[in-house]
């Protein structure tokens, strides 16, 4: 039921190719949350997002410090190495002072084109609107140097409306996992969000379409498991994504920037574009990443750990995200008034090494579900 | 280094501000970051509170450790700012130099020095349950704002005047000492203390560049620092530069504060807009090609012969890509860069012998390039 997620995941390159030859699309590679794919995809282009590549650091330690996050260390890694070729262009938002800098370093070190959406900040709508058109006049100019066409009305409309029911299919399966821990394993869970991050969407909404289909005629009944809600910005490395499987838990939700907060946006409002990819930003799942202070996290967490009944929450920490890291221990503590247990896992998604990790999430997992030590 | 007479007064005027913000009950008390457009606060009677500065007095002050281990005990991971850390930790000890900061009633946070302080200043909204970008219910005078604004522009024409005196030779003014004269362009700008503050500290540097007076003997070397000061070394880099007969001649981040004259716009009768302007003309607000161009620029009306760069593992926006500006900058210039890994406020990730060893080594290299 799986095989073709995992398979794209098993060699990303080999998938991609094969998409772009197929498509004739100019490959644009987004670092890595938020940038509205609808817009490369509506001016001929075919976006990919770059989460981390799970190589060693090597090349790109002549141009970041350790103290950057592996996130942004590994996508300048890909380049530098080489490994990148199928990309023709990156896409960047402002999610942190790292990005912003590794986006004007892609600028200095390569040729390659690079786009920049810098999300504003104000809290005024009318304010954010007006700086997101003067954005938007940049950033459509810049795609068209890329694909060599500016979206149109209608091809806006089309990219919407299909990555719009991506996303809510994306939904199904969560709610499908909230309702029936256990039906589906977290590797093959995560593998399915991986794909999305690579496959053509056409390709992945048919995809998704038939697993969902697929997933209706299985809902056996499971042992109550531990139940974690995971949180942070991605869930890597690759090889982590079983650990929960190995120790015998089930992830029932998360808050990952690369999974529910993304999966959460409604469609793009086209018809006013830059009012609509203020909506865009600004709508969904709070993120670290985003102000807004309308819309709290911690009720928000709260509400996610019970409405899936979930017996804990693991905070997946990409080591040197400032963002996240600032939220957290005002997060934990009020955690802790709520009696939801919780833990904090640090991960680099650029290493492999994941016994010590193991063993802290099956120590998290024996403590709030009963598991036999 | 000769100290300035200036410094006495300087430091009495830095009490008396924050013997005002403690105690003074009749007036609000805003926490404002460096870079965000105080004049309007002066002009509404709050007093604005700068919770990086104060971090900064901590460091230099050798008591950002415990306030920082304080932070780190309540969960905030050695990963984040480690002014918002020291910050943190003197919210929860009362500590530091003043016995800790009046509680906000409301904050002020630009992103135009780093979207780090929308964090920070989530955690303290959370922490205070006050409003972050707030609109104040104050009579607002526009008359007010106009003058707070005009003092602003004093103040930071003068400071900039200051530095620019860096250009003399031997310089009499070097960035260490715009490091300790700093504390009122960034807390006091848009107030009269301030701008008096900086005529009679021009006035002091002036003559010392008229009669030559250099504040390193027998100058040898001239160089920028780029980024922040590393706060707990300010003494012992005085003396190991002095001792090299090399002057810190210029700094990108004391120039922070000397762009608000610049703005054409300021003449305009919309002073909202001229104040935007000029409080997003900062180097760190600013794009990798206008940066070496501005350094580049910095090194030749200068006169230096070498620059340092300090990668610092709290200011990500200063310091991701540092060393692709280097080498860009040093085959621009054709003089030599350093960069040395450290931290504003943080001494227990600095390494003195790595840090002294690639100094040691610059200064070898501006010698053989001579």
């Amino acid at each position: 039921m799986f095989a073709e997620f995992h398979e794209t995941i098993a060699d990303i390159p080999a998938a991609v190719r094969k998409h772009r030859d197929r498509l004739g699309r100019p490959v644009v590679g987004v670092l890595p949350a938020y940038f509205p794919l609808e817009l490369i995809h509506a001016a001929g282009g075919y976006p990919v997002r770059l989460w981390g590549a799970g190589a060693p650091i090597a090349r790109a330690e002549a141009y970041l410090q350790p103290y950057c996050c592996s996130v942004a260390r590994s996508a300048l890694e890909l380049e530098m190495s080489g490994r990148a070729e199928l990309i023709q262009a990156y896409a960047f938002t402002s999610l942190c002072d790292t990005l912003i800098n590794l986006r004007e370093l892609f600028r200095r070190l390569f040729t390659k084109p690079v786009l920049g959406l810098s999300m504003p900040v104000t809290p005024s709508a009318e304010g954010r609107r007006e700086f997101l058109c003067a954005e938007l006049a940049n950033l459509l100019q810049a795609l068209a140097g890329i694909t060599g066409r500016r979206p149109s009305p209608e091809s806006l409309r089309e990219s919407a409306r299909r990555f719009g029911r991506v996303r809510a299919l994306e939904r199904e399966l969560y709610r499908h996992r909230r309702e029936h821990p256990g039906n589906i394993a977290n590797a093959d869970f995560y593998a399915v969000l991986k794909a999305g991050f690579f496959l053509p969407v056409e390709e992945y909404e048919r995809l998704l379409d038939g697993l969902l289909h697929r997933l209706e005629a299985v809902a056996a009944p499971r042992v109550r498991r531990p139940r974690v809600v995971l949180s942070g910005m991605v869930f890597e490395p690759l090889n982590a994504q079983g650990l929960f499987d190995a120790v015998g838990a089930d992830v029932v939700d998360d808050d990952l920037a690369s999974g529910w907060r993304s999966v959460s946006k409604d469609p793009l409002p086209v018809e006013d574009l830059a009012a609509g990819i203020d909506a865009y930003l600004f709508g969904g799942a709070p993120c670290v990443c985003i102000h807004h202070p309308g819309r709290d996290r911690h009720d928000y967490l709260v509400k996610k750990v019970r409405d899936a009944a979930a017996d804990g929450v693991v905070f997946w920490y990409v080591k040197f995200c400032e963002p996240d890291a600032f939220d957290r221990p005002q997060l934990l503590a009020r955690l802790e008034r709520e009696g939801i247990a919780a833990t904090v896992v640090e991960v680099d998604v650029s290493t492999s090494g994941i016994e010590a990790l193991r063993t802290r999430i099956q120590a998290f997992c024996e403590m709030i579900g009963g598991l036999e030590a | 280094m000769t100290r300035l007479a200036a410094f006495k007064p300087m430091k009495e005027l830095m009490t008396r501000y924050y013997i005002e913000a403690k105690t003074a009950a009749d007036r609000p008390v805003g926490w404002i970051t460096s870079g965000a457009p105080v004049e309007f606060l002066y002009a509404m009677d709050v007093i604005p509170v700068y919770p990086e500065n104060y971090a900064a007095m901590c460091a230099a002050g050798h008591q950002s450790v415990a306030l920082m281990e304080a932070a780190e005990a309540a969960g905030f991971s050695q990963d984040i700012c480690a002014y918002a850390r020291t910050d943190f930790g003197q919210d929860l000890l009362r500590g530091g130099p003043a016995g800790g900061l009046p509680a906000p009633q409301f904050l002020v946070c630009s992103t135009n020095i780093c979207r780090t302080v929308v964090k920070w200043y989530e955690v303290v909204a959370r922490k205070y349950r006050v409003p972050l970008f707030v609109v104040l219910k104050r009579p607002f005078d526009r008359d007010r704002l106009q003058a707070a604004i005009e003092l602003s522009r004093r103040a930071s024409g003068r400071w900039k005047q200051i530095l620019e005196l860096g250009r003399s030779v031997p310089t009499p003014f070097t960035s260490l000492d715009a490091f300790i004269h700093i504390a009122p362009i960034v807390t006091l700008r848009g107030t009269a203390a301030c701008a008096d503050y900086y005529e009679l500290l021009h006035a002091e540097v002036s003559e010392r560049a008229r009669c030559g007076i250099g504040a390193v003997p027998d100058e040898r070397y001239r160089v920028l620092w780029d980024n922040l000061p590393i706060w707990f070394k300010m003494r012992s880099f005085e003396k190991f530069f002095e001792e090299r007969r090399c002057a810190l001649a210029a700094a990108t981040y004391a120039s922070s504060w000397a762009g608000i004259e610049d703005a054409a716009e300021l003449a305009t009768a919309d002073a909202r807009a001229s104040l935007a302007a000029s409080y997003l003309n900062l180097y760190i607000n600013s794009g990798f090609a206008q940066r070496i161009r501005y350094l580049a620029r910095m090194i030749a009306e200068f006169r230096l012969t070498g620059f340092i760069m300090h990668s610092n593992r709290s200011c990500k926006p200063y310091s991701v890509g540092m060393y692709r500006l280097k080498e860009e900058l040093c085959r621009l210039t054709g003089k030599p860069g350093v960069v040395i890994e450290a931290d504003q406020n943080d001494p227990r990730v600095f390494s003195e012998d790595q840090v002294e060893a690639r100094l040691e080594a610059f200064i070898e290299a501006m010698a053989s390039h001579a």
